[in-house]
């Protein structure tokens, strides 16, 4: 009798207990997600000293003994950078990082890497500081010209291109050598040795472009039919697989042989066969961004960092490890190799049937639907 | 004094769990509950509410991954303890003095990050690699058939990676089993398959209701398999919450379908000790047969 009052007791103690967590927890505020509506700050500059947080996508730069990151910290020997590779997918690491973002925190993050629409969409959320000019002159003289005003951010005010790519075809040409066209991919004979990607925004826009529709064009049903189409792929068994840059362990085993890819990446393919081939319905081009997230520590080195990657010497040693496309003008001269590099130093005419990374069209709700009619299709 | 300090004994004991579980347990499935009834969208954020909706939108649109879960834990479970029983049966009574070394070779995999040795997989598994070209020429797999990317491939996948949990359980229980019991049962003129079916295996019951509940529990929820092993049509749930949570960011959908699975495990739970009862789970001599 006494043993079950106690246990009352305890029980009582216990769910007082949760109950204060509980209230202690909701105070900080109710919402989940929303736009917090947080002011734009712009990030301050100041002396370049103590630790340095940088988040990037993995194999964006050589990381060891007199790479770039140690060449940065000599120039600097009062910072201490802490390259991180912890970007592996835009909406993965949003996922990550909104919690934080929301309630003002970077999470010891003084800037990291995303693709341009997810730029946009930590912006819009509030998520990211102004960016001044006047504190990163190596920016402001060496961004290229075509990247100066892309549409997502018309003055650079938010976002600076740390490379550049193009979404088109990964081939093996000797097991695969009829793959010109995103439409090949849908040829029968490569059944179950073919993959797209997960980022929608570079799968669906392919396909469009491979069905003769422009993706600035296209309407929210475009979309869903070429969705749809996957679909039917998914279904045949045509697709293998979804692939984030994990096709590069695919390609070199040569598990698949012809996939949706970004350029850059075949110099991690360990394959002589498998060449980057630009589709004869062209590609996809984005940009990856610097920015510099609410809540930044130590914005002073951010700045200082960003500034020294557009020092076309510094740029010239990235672009020749990354062969990504430079937003940077000016390493041709340090290293003429790269300008003879058409994945690198793109000629005009080899990307003239290229188009920029879109959003799918219309509202939020819009974007949405369509988001998961295509996260309906991968997770089957 | 004393009297009262030995009847707080207890709770002292329990105090460490209870807070742990108050804390990682409890409030959290609070929050998770309360985040599958709201409503809204991420860009509008999501208000408090009631929107019991939530969990048949989960439901409606993934029964398919839901019930593919049940059918591949069940299947690496079934395989595993096939696999693990006989292991944990020849180390624990046969080994000698291998004992040691052969149980650390069941552990070592654990050594290496759960990521890495699934990766390994896709190696070993690549439709060239020598083991495919094997069951190809054995025709278990047919000449223009693959293994990675498949089904089988994250059953194989979740089987290996949680074997360990399988065969140490039934070690432990086949490990403390007195011998003389198996030497009675020859002694009184029963075949080896009778003593083993009537003295051996009631005996190890609890090594086996636990080691295939800490196998399927864990296997039911996994992602990483079938998202590394698997290709496409080989979703599992775990993967359908991901995709929810991070891509589609619909955070009361993904908490809804959570709690369904959570519900599905425990009955599953429930009718599976029912059948096999909790008497052999905790060891109880009485309860057995």
């Amino acid at each position: 009798m006494r043993g079950n009052t106690r246990l009352r007791a305890l029980m009582l103690a216990l769910a007082a207990l949760a109950a204060t967590l509980v209230l202690a927890a909701c105070g900080g505020g109710d919402d989940v997600g929303g736009a917090s509506g947080n002011a734009a700050e712009t990030a301050e500059p100041g002396p370049v000293e103590g630790e340095f947080n940088f988040s990037n996508w993995v194999g964006y730069i050589d990381k060891g003994d007199g790479g770039t990151v140690a060449e940065f910290e000599a120039k600097h020997p009062g910072v201490t950078m802490n390259y991180n590779e912890d970007v592996n997918d835009n909406a993965d690491f949003f996922g990550k990082m909104s919690p934080l973002l929301d309630g003002g925190e970077s999470g010891g993050r003084s800037m990291f890497v995303v693709t341009d629409w997810m730029a946009k969409q930590m912006n819009d959320l509030g998520y990211l500081q102004a960016i001044d000019y006047a504190d990163v002159p190596n920016v402001d003289a060496n961004l290229k010209q075509n990247l100066r005003s892309p549409e997502f951010d018309p003055d650079r005010s938010f976002s600076i291109p740390w490379q550049s790519g193009m979404t088109g075809l990964l081939v093996n040409e000797k097991l695969a050598p009829d793959v010109r066209s995103v439409n090949d991919l849908f040829d029968p004979q490569y059944k179950g040795k073919v993959t797209v990607l997960t980022e929608m925004r570079d799968t669906v826009p392919l396909m469009l472009k491979a069905d003769g529709i422009d993706p600035a064009d296209a309407t929210k049903q475009d979309w869903l039919d070429e969705i749809d189409k996957l679909d039917q792929a998914v279904q045949s068994g045509q697709l293998r697989r979804f692939t984030g840059n994990d096709y590069i362990q695919d390609m070199t085993n040569e598990n698949t042989v012809a996939v949706i890819g970004w350029s850059g990446d075949i110099e991690l393919i360990d394959n002589e066969d498998v060449t980057w081939r630009m589709p004869t319905d062209g590609c996809i081009l984005w940009s990856d961004n610097m920015v510099i997230p609410v809540g930044a520590p130590n914005t002073a080195a951010a700045l200082a960092w960003a500034d020294f990657v557009y020092d076309p010497k510094v740029q010239a040693d990235i672009s020749d490890y990354v062969r990504y496309v430079s937003p940077v003008q000016g390493i041709e001269a340090v290293n003429p190799q790269l300008a003879q590099d058409e994945l690198v130093n793109p000629p005009e005419e080899f990307t003239a049937n290229c188009s920029t990374q879109p959003d799918p069209p219309g509202s939020a709700e819009d974007v949405q639907e369509v988001t998961e009619a295509f996260q309906a299709v991968i997770t089957q | 004094m004393t009297s009262t300090r030995r009847r707080l004994i207890p709770y002292g004991l329990l105090g460490p769990g209870a807070i742990w579980l108050a804390l990682f347990f409890i409030v959290p499935m609070y929050f998770m509950g309360e985040l599958a009834l709201r409503t809204g969208t991420f860009t509008t954020g999501f208000q408090s509410g009631f929107e019991i909706s939530n969990f048949s939108d989960a439901l409606s649109g993934n029964t398919e991954q839901f019930v593919r879960s049940f059918i591949y834990a069940g299947s690496a479970t079934l395989i595993a303890l096939a696999i693990a029983y006989p292991l944990a049966y020849a180390i624990a009574l046969r080994a000698g003095r291998w004992k040691l070394l052969l149980l650390f070779a069941v552990v070592a995999p654990f050594f290496t990050t759960y990521l890495i040795r699934t990766i390994a997989w896709k190696t070993i598994l690549a439709d060239e690699s020598p083991f495919v070209s094997l069951l190809q020429t054995l025709h278990l797999v047919p000449e223009d058939g693959r293994v990675l990317a498949t089904g089988g491939a994250v059953v194989a996948g979740l089987t290996y990676n949680f074997l360990p949990f399988m065969i140490l359980p039934i070690y432990a229980s086949l490990e403390r089993i007195d011998t003389s019991l198996i030497e009675a049962g020859k002694d009184l003129y029963a075949s080896s398959t009778q003593t083993f079916l009537r003295v051996t295996l009631p005996i190890t019951m609890p090594g086996i209701v636990a080691g295939v509940l800490l196998t399927f529990i864990p296997a039911v929820g996994d992602y990483i398999n079938a998202e590394i092993l698997g290709g496409t049509g080989t979703s599992m749930i775990g993967n359908v919450i991901q995709s929810l949570y991070l891509e589609q960011r619909n955070y009361p959908e993904a908490a809804a379908l959570s709690f369904t699975m959570m519900a599905a495990i425990l009955v599953v739970v429930i009718v599976y000790l029912r059948m096999a009862g909790t008497g052999a789970f905790m060891g109880d001599e009485d309860e057995r047969d």
